[in-house]
């Protein structure tokens, strides 16, 4: 046995440093670790072997089983490198060759596709984009919207801190935001009343991945301040995207919520998509699905803004467009979005 | 906060029945986190009403929005004549209540089936009847307290910072190193509990243990937060004192503390008040006027005065010019009522959230300027698809397969302190390296034709400060062996035109590699990504790539 052993060594060895092409490597890889390679076959032949000789078999059937492994992939790596210094010789020129473009079909991804419905669903009404910072500090992704630190509101957001190690900043003071409210402040300082603007953008959270939960998920988001806003705006708005989203017949409802940087707060609910509202395995038999978050700006942070609270008021709103893609195009992993995966991302 | 429904209904006579009551709750009080035939669970998770981690008060809020009555009654207990326990309070501001109460002549067993039950549907582990009785009461009062052997402490007790270096053994065996950032409890042999978050060891109850010094206390929230996440120390009792807790609930917790002692045989003996124990009355002024334009929604006069009365506040009117004042006296208990707009959203939930009427927006359209990029981002994204590219999304970070593959430096991208693992340590500096890898994915996956497009925020260190340009990145590989050929021209398209003058570098093709220009600025490259890389990702096809700057394009 020790001689079969040592007779496979010896013959594949050879082979596998004659070998110029990977094709042929390949062949040389199944004829041993294939179906029915030489290696894969042998070692049931051991068991008819006294056990003295199987112990001195054993280790040796690894070794060499390892080296030619190895060897396979040494050779491989020295075929590439060869083929890679002829790629000097390969020709490049950006004048058209007379190459036809292969026609595909191309495909929005479907974040995209409700997204650009939301913006222009809102456009219709006078909102405008905005956009804020990815990384951000403490004082406008918290401070500012009257979050302050040590405060308990502060579990609502497992926020991510960026290192400052090569970064100018003190240590603790940037973060990715976990909210786009954070350009709550900045849309106040650079625009005058009355605002209507709206940010559709990247999100980060401290969050363990599951179907239903994503670290980096976008959210949508309105900032509404005139004079004389009020609850009932906030129940139009809500309805308003439902319906033109989710469907003519969605219906909105709101209901107490806290969150620091609003007062009156709100958790919006939609009528569930699926049961219109009787209660099925969906929507926890509730008939309601709790959709966006919103609420009237808190006054300390539109005094943050420097606009006064006693003057205007105001309607934050959002929500999180991931999720209305899924409930609306039937996405059952949160997941796919960012898999990158064509056949997922072709059916849209 | 979980609410034992049979504890409940012990404290609220309840006029509607369970199932009613679930659904009632999220419309005028907080969500339910889960419902069984045991308890109903509140969904606290970062809320600010501290009263609702007091089962006493949540009785008094379900009878309020149920018209139903609470079976209790209230009254502040008389400590005056008793002897005196020393306590000496170093920093007033960390800790501006401390009560301790000595209780001797106890004897340590097990608790009744009624108040095993009780703390079961509260989630919360039975001891013994000694240590139970301080979570009962936490849970029905929302106080929480701690009791130690009294045989076990020796001489004054005090309450001060950690000093440098200092040690303690908490209770559940584990040593704790202290700072001075943390509050302690000691006696004159050192620290007997880390405050607010958990007893020390050795002066805990045992067995044997026959009188106790029972501590109810109110200590300064941030700190107990900041201490609590430091030793990863989450307890009942650390997610009460993270809200300001009242005070004059907190002397009727510990007189049905001690209550429930003497009725197991134990006697006070001693009990020290150390801090003001008087609640500060808050008045907040109120206007209907105000009300009425915030909610959107004429409430009368009456309804209001009458919801806000059932939720106990007081208030004091007077009319002026039409209009309503109110001058409006918060309750003690209602700690998270400090401005106008919160007693607002109190009449807004007592009339109901989901009676008020949609109004549509005016038509005061303001004229504000957009910037052209987001237009621009939407045209270039459509456009991409139209030439047959698939828009993918990627994440903003480097997985450790691209970080190994390109063998990237990473102290030239910016990392997370806190990543939620290696997969997401590291921003991604460029697009192109994501896309290699969903172009590998997908030829692993059996597709052999992938031409794909993203755009995205790259994330770079700009002379020491983070950067974070919008960007376009293709990348294609059509089985060809000169994949650029084809991605040239699909990125014509956008009107852009190469220049050939470009040294590579490591991760690109020796020869084919180019500056992209658009009116002779630059504004990315294309290449073909060295094949050494691609092999790296299990694949042998060719695969092209460009990159963009979006803002040079504008």
């Amino acid at each position: 046995m020790e001689q079969k052993i040592s007779g496979i060594q010896n013959n594949y060895s050879e082979k596998i440093k004659q070998a110029g092409s990977l094709r042929e490597l390949d062949e040389i890889f199944l004829a041993l670790f294939g179906k029915a390679g030489e290696l894969n076959l042998l070692p049931k032949e051991f068991g008819k072997l006294p056990e003295e000789a199987r112990k001195k078999v054993g280790p040796l059937f690894n070794k060499v089983k390892q080296e030619l492994e190895k060897g396979i992939e040494q050779r491989r790596n020295a075929v590439r490198e060869q083929s890679y210094k002829k790629l000097e010789e390969e020709k490049f020129s950006l004048t058209p060759e007379r190459w036809e473009a292969k026609k595909r079909q191309g495909h929005l991804h479907p974040v995209t596709q409700l997204e650009k419905e939301i913006v222009n669903l809102f456009g219709k009404l006078g909102f405008k984009q905005f956009e804020a910072p990815h990384i951000d500090s403490e004082e406008y992704n918290f401070e500012l919207l009257n979050i302050p630190q040590g405060h308990p509101a502060r579990d609502l957001w497992d926020t991510l801190y960026i290192d400052t190690h090569n970064i100018k900043a003190t240590p603790g003071e940037l973060l990715l935001r976990t909210h786009t409210s954070n350009a709550q402040i900045r849309i106040m300082k650079e625009f005058k009343p009355p605002i209507r603007m709206m940010i559709i953008d990247r999100c980060f959270r401290y969050e363990n991945v599951d179907a239903r939960h994503e670290h980096t998920l976008d959210q949508f988001e309105i900032v509404y301040i005139d004079k004389g806003i009020s609850m009932a705006n906030l129940q139009f708005l809500s309805e308003y995207f439902f319906k033109g989203i989710l469907g003519e017949d969605i219906k909105a409802r709101l209901r107490p919520k806290y969150y620091p940087f609003v007062e009156p707060g709100a958790g919006v609910d939609a009528e569930c998509i699926f049961c219109k509202g009787k209660g099925c395995k969906i929507c926890g038999e509730a008939g309601w699905m709790e959709l966006a978050g919103a609420g009237m700006i808190h006054p300390q942070v539109l005094k943050n803004g420097g606009i006064d609270p006693n003057e205007y008021s105001g309607i934050a709103w959002g929500a999180g467009p991931e999720r209305m893609a899924m409930l609306k195009y039937g996405v059952e992993n949160i997941r796919s979005f960012k898999s990158g995966d064509l056949k997922f991302l072709e059916k849209f | 906060m979980k609410v034992s429904i049979g504890w409940l209904k012990e404290l609220v006579d309840l006029k509607v029945s369970v199932e009613e009551l679930v659904k009632l709750l999220p419309l005028r009080t907080i969500g339910a986190k889960e419902v069984t035939d045991q308890y109903i669970e509140l969904d606290m998770k970062g809320y600010n009403r501290a009263d609702l981690l007091s089962l006493r008060r949540v009785a008094k809020e379900i009878a309020v929005i149920t018209n139903s009555e609470v079976k209790f009654t209230q009254k502040t207990p008389d400590f005056s004549k008793l002897y005196s326990i020393s306590v000496e309070v170093e920093n007033i501001q960390l800790c501006p209540v401390y009560c301790v109460a000595k209780i001797e002549n106890l004897k340590i067993g097990q608790s009744d089936k009624t108040w095993k039950q009780k703390l079961n549907d509260s989630g919360i582990r039975t001891v013994n009847n000694v240590a139970d009785i301080t979570n009962l009461v936490m849970v029905e009062y929302g106080q929480p307290m701690h009791a130690f052997d009294a045989g076990k402490v020796t001489g004054n007790i005090g309450v001060r910072v950690a000093k440098k270096d200092e040690k303690i053994t908490t209770l559940d065996g584990k040593v704790r190193n202290l700072t001075p950032e943390d509050l302690l409890i000691t006696d004159d042999n050192g620290p007997i509990g880390i405050a607010g978050v958990m007893g020390g060891k050795d002066s805990g109850i045992s067995e044997g243990t026959t009188s106790i010094l029972l501590e109810a206390a109110i200590f300064d929230p941030v700190s107990i937060r900041k201490t609590s996440q430091k030793h990863g120390l989450y307890s009942e009792a650390s997610k009460r004192f993270q809200h300001e807790l009242a005070k004059t609930n907190l002397l009727e917790a510990l007189a049905a503390a001690i209550k429930m002692y003497e009725d197991l045989g134990g006697k006070l003996t001693a009990l020290t008040l150390v801090g003001d124990t008087k609640d500060k009355t808050k008045v907040i002024t109120l206007s209907q006027e105000k009300v009425n334009s915030l909610i959107g929604v004429n409430i009368t006069p009456q309804h209001l005065e009458d919801s806000l009365t059932k939720l106990g506040f007081t208030l004091a009117s007077h009319i002026g010019s039409g209009n309503v004042i109110w001058e409006v006296t918060v309750p003690y208990w209602r700690q998270d009522c400090n401005i106008e707009e919160d007693l607002i959203e109190e009449v807004a939930r007592m009339y109901g959230y989901e009676k008020i009427p949609a109004k549509p927006l005016t038509d005061n359209i303001p004229n504000m300027a957009e910037k052209p990029l987001f237009r621009y981002i939407q045209t270039l994204k459509q456009a991409s698809s139209e030439t047959g590219l698939t828009e993918v999304q990627t994440y903003s970070y480097y997985s450790t397969a691209v970080l190994e593959n390109l063998l990237l430096d990473k102290d030239k991208l910016i990392k997370l302190v806190n990543p939620i693992s290696a997969e997401s340590e590291y921003l991604r500096d460029n697009l192109w390296p994501n896309l290699l890898e969903a172009v590998a994915k997908n030829i692993r996956n059996g597709i052999k034709d992938v031409a794909i497009f993203e755009i995205g925020k790259a994330y770079l260190i700009k002379d020491g400060l983070p950067d974070e340009p919008h960007r376009l990145a293709i990348a294609l590989s059509n089985g060809s062996n000169n994949p650029i050929a084809e991605l040239y021209q699909i990125c014509q398209t956008f009107h852009l035109g190469g220049g050939l003058d470009r040294t590579p570098g490591e991760f690109f093709h020796p020869a084919r590699s180019a500056i992209l220009e658009k009116d002779g600025e630059e504004v990315g490259f294309i290449a073909e990504i060295h094949p050494r890389i691609v092999n790296k990702f299990g694949i042998e096809q060719r695969v092209a790539v460009l990159e963009i700057e979006i803002t040079t394009l504008l």
